[in-house]
């Protein structure tokens, strides 16, 4: 069965915590982290997401995650930035073919620790968050009921649509229609498998969006409610003053450092 | 009525109606399933905009660019937060296509040949700026960083060599999925493509007795 | 007594880029409680005439439309297919078209109608509970709507338009699509829901469902309205089956045995007469 989410329903502090806060948390430590300019610092807010994770209960699956990410970019960058980056002027290996840089290295490393600390919250988020609080926190906070719909609508549908296309495609081989073959003859087999997938969904839009309109969709001048719960406790407010407070230091410092 | 002026910001609001707005997640779902699909005959192609292409010929450049944005998304949740960025590719190309079908370009069979190209060339120039400002050069292990990187030991040039991946991944990639989008929507019957705006040239004469 | 809910007056309805209407001319109203049934073969516009009933004609199907219809007294047109949803819902064949997409679990899909229309918490968490147990899913409430099967996800679209609380169901064709024990289960509950006054339009192919349940039958054929009358009559009349309409296996058999001079007695629609009819035909 396709997935739909990352979210797995845990006891834990991150899985209370309002889905704003933790939106907070993935702006406020990204752009801290790319600010900021040594590069160890992103290093240090990666630590502190492992810990969060530990606190979610996530940690294994978590650190699977971010060296699944981690290592394939890093040795790409390091291979691209590290010898051919033309700010490399201190040399610190030779390897023969090229010259490694000590400025192209800790550029790679840059890079890597900000996407690290934006794809980690990211992930955090997703696994501690049940989709559907996630839109009613936000249609609490103001967002059209249209964005909200286009989410989780992407989210269910997507998944639904991929089981009928394993049907269609176990049905076609067994009619002999050839998946294996050369790249034309493939190419060939495409057509037929996407083609009713994608005929018998214009009748599928057509009757959904009357669904839609029948249920009040779009209603106008009606504040919106929804049935999952989406209220911000003391301690979510408090969490997201201090992400605030942490970008702001962040920001304080790197001026100070720029300047002085 | 129909010839009211709504306006450029009002134009693009009225492409979102309902029936358009249930057309998204299906057409994302397209894309999607193009992509496994192509992955699964072992074609070394993406084919994920097919849904968009479609999506741009129904409702509009901006419902297509919003497919492109929210299949990135989707890639992005499910599978590699990696494709957030790139989903500017997808919404640069949903808006190019969609214009350019307004401007009746897929009438023709040279037209949907100048939207494939200007498509293609919009990716290469947003998608080489994002691999190499945001990713400094490559993305993972994939083949295409493999090969990018291949390219930048020979040429000692990393801007180059990701446009060139870049050039060779994408002209194929969307000449394919233009080819497959013209075929399918030849098919849609249009009882059902009458439903939606785009095309209003359909006679809407007063019912006769 | 003026007991009518629903009316249609002189009703057209053409599709944008068609090239023939979908129906023309079309008049009848329905009483308060009543079950009313609309028959016609494939292509006569039942499915249409369905959608103009609820509103999705002429707020969401482009085309031309002609006449009215009036549900309380107010003209459809006047209102809006949202505002008109607490007065008259609509059930149609795919159950998985009937889905928000939005929901987790099937309490949220239930609830999504009433979110939209701003319907407080508490208010909504009430209505869920009810109309759960009326439709009997308060055992899958927690369920992934998508998980479940097709008859339980036409009796959860029963429920998100049944949460609205209107007093007219139009029922389209909505057990086509089920095995005979699902569309058994449905069937059940559109009787319980009749029974306790709610008025019911329903589309059926199965007619000896129709004869038994109608109060009175529209037939349609190729967009016109053919006849209008109680089962009794409209499958008593011979001509229907020129109309392509299906006779009940009950109506054949009583008509046969009036052929033959061995059944003297009016045309039957149900199973006990027939039965009747047949024991007194063979002089048992």
């Amino acid at each position: 069965m396709a997935k739909t989410s990352n979210y797995v329903p845990q006891d834990s502090p991150l899985d209370r915590m309002d889905p704003r806060a933790k939106i907070y948390a993935i702006f406020c430590l990204g752009i801290a982290a790319i600010i900021f300019p040594y590069y160890q610092f992103s290093y240090l807010i990666v630590i502190g997401l492992f810990i969060a994770a530990g606190i979610a209960k996530l940690l294994k699956k978590f650190t699977k995650f971010m060296l699944a990410f981690a290592i394939p970019i890093l040795i790409m960058l390091i291979f691209i930035q590290g010898f051919y980056s033309p700010k490399n002027v201190t040399i610190i290996a030779d390897c023969g073919f090229a010259k490694l840089g000590l400025e192209g290295v800790e550029y790679a490393l840059k890079i890597v620790g900000s996407l690290l600390v934006f794809l980690g919250s990211f992930y955090l988020m997703t696994t501690t968050t049940y989709t559907g609080r996630l839109v009613a926190a936000l249609v609490d906070s103001g967002m059209n009921m249209k964005v909200g719909y286009l989410v989780l609508a992407c989210l269910n549908v997507v998944p639904q649509m991929q089981r009928r296309m394993l049907i269609i495609q176990e049905a076609q081989a067994a009619r002999g229609v050839d998946t294996q073959g050369t790249f034309f003859s493939r190419l060939k087999a495409y057509i037929p498998l996407l083609g009713p997938v994608v005929m018998s969904s214009f009748t599928d839009a057509q009757e959904r969006g009357m669904t839609l309109e029948t249920r009040g969709f779009g209603v106008k001048n009606v504040k919106p409610t929804t049935f999952v719960e989406a209220k911000k406790r003391t301690s979510d407010r408090v969490v997201q003053i201090l992400l605030v407070v942490f970008l702001v230091a962040t920001i304080a410092a790197t001026v100070f450092l720029k300047f002085a | 009525m129909k010839t009211e002026k709504v306006g450029f910001i009002g134009g693009i609001k009225e492409q979102f109606s309902t029936k358009s707005l249930v057309l998204i997640p299906i057409a994302v779902g397209i894309n999607l399933i193009g992509g496994t699909l192509a992955s699964a005959l072992k074609l070394p192609l993406f084919l994920d905009m097919i849904g968009t292409i479609i999506s741009a010929a129904l409702a509009g450049p901006w419902v297509a660019a919003l497919v492109g944005l929210l299949t990135n998304v989707f890639l992005a949740l499910v599978s590699n937060p990696v494709y957030l960025p790139y989903s500017l590719v997808s919404i640069g190309c949903g808006l190019v296509t969609g214009y350019m079908i307004r401007g009746g370009m897929f009438k023709k069979v040279w037209g949907v040949v100048l939207t494939w190209l200007a498509c293609t060339l919009l990716s290469v120039a947003i998608s080489s700026t994002i691999t190499v400002l945001v990713f400094g050069g490559a993305t993972g292990a994939t083949g295409t960083s493999v090969f990018t990187a291949t390219l930048i030991a020979a040429t000692k040039n990393i801007v180059k060599s990701v446009v060139a991946t870049s050039m060779i991944e994408n002209l194929v990639d969307r000449g394919i999925a233009f080819l497959i989008a013209y075929i399918l929507l030849k098919r849609i019957p249009k009882r059902f493509m009458s439903q939606y705006s785009v095309e209003a040239n359909f006679d809407d004469a007063e019912i006769d007795d | 007594m003026n007991d009518t809910i629903l009316e249609v007056k002189d009703l057209s309805f053409r599709y944008r880029g068609a090239k023939r209407k979908a129906f023309q001319h079309i008049s009848f109203d329905v009483r308060k409680g009543e079950f009313f049934c609309i028959v016609g073969a494939n292509g006569s516009g039942k499915s249409t005439l369905c959608n103009a009933l609820v509103g999705l004609i002429p707020f969401y199907f482009e085309g031309r439309m002609k006449g009215d219809v009036f549900i309380n007294g107010k003209n459809t047109k006047e209102s809006s297919i949202a505002e008109l949803s607490s007065e008259i819902g609509l059930v149609f064949q795919n159950p998985f078209n009937q889905l928000s997409y939005t929901a987790g679990t099937v309490e949220e899909e239930l609830a999504y109608g009433l979110g939209n229309k701003g319907i407080p918490r508490e208010e909504m968490k009430k209505r869920v509970a009810k109309v759960a147990k009326m439709m009997r899913i308060d055992h899958i409430i927690n369920k992934n709507p998508l998980e479940l099967s097709g008859g339980q996800v036409q009796r959860v679209a029963f429920g998100s338009t049944f949460i609205m609380e209107p007093e007219i169901l139009v029922l389209d064709e909505c057990t086509t699509q089920l095995d005979p024990l699902g569309s058994e289960e449905i069937f059940d509950i559109v009787k319980d829901l009749n029974k306790n006054g709610i008025t019911v339009i329903m589309v059926d192919h199965d007619m000896e469902r129709v004869a038994r349940c109608a109060n009175r039958i529209l037939v349609l054929e190729d967009g016109n309205q053919v006849a209008i009358d109680t089962p009794e009559k409209i499958f008593g009349n011979p001509d229907m089956v020129a109309h392509q309409i299906d006779v009940p296996d009950y109506v054949s058999i009583c008509q046969e045995l009036k052929n033959r001079g061995l059944f003297k007695g009016e045309v039957e629609v149900e199973e006990e007469p027939t039965i009747q009819a047949v024991k007194e035909a063979l002089k048992v």
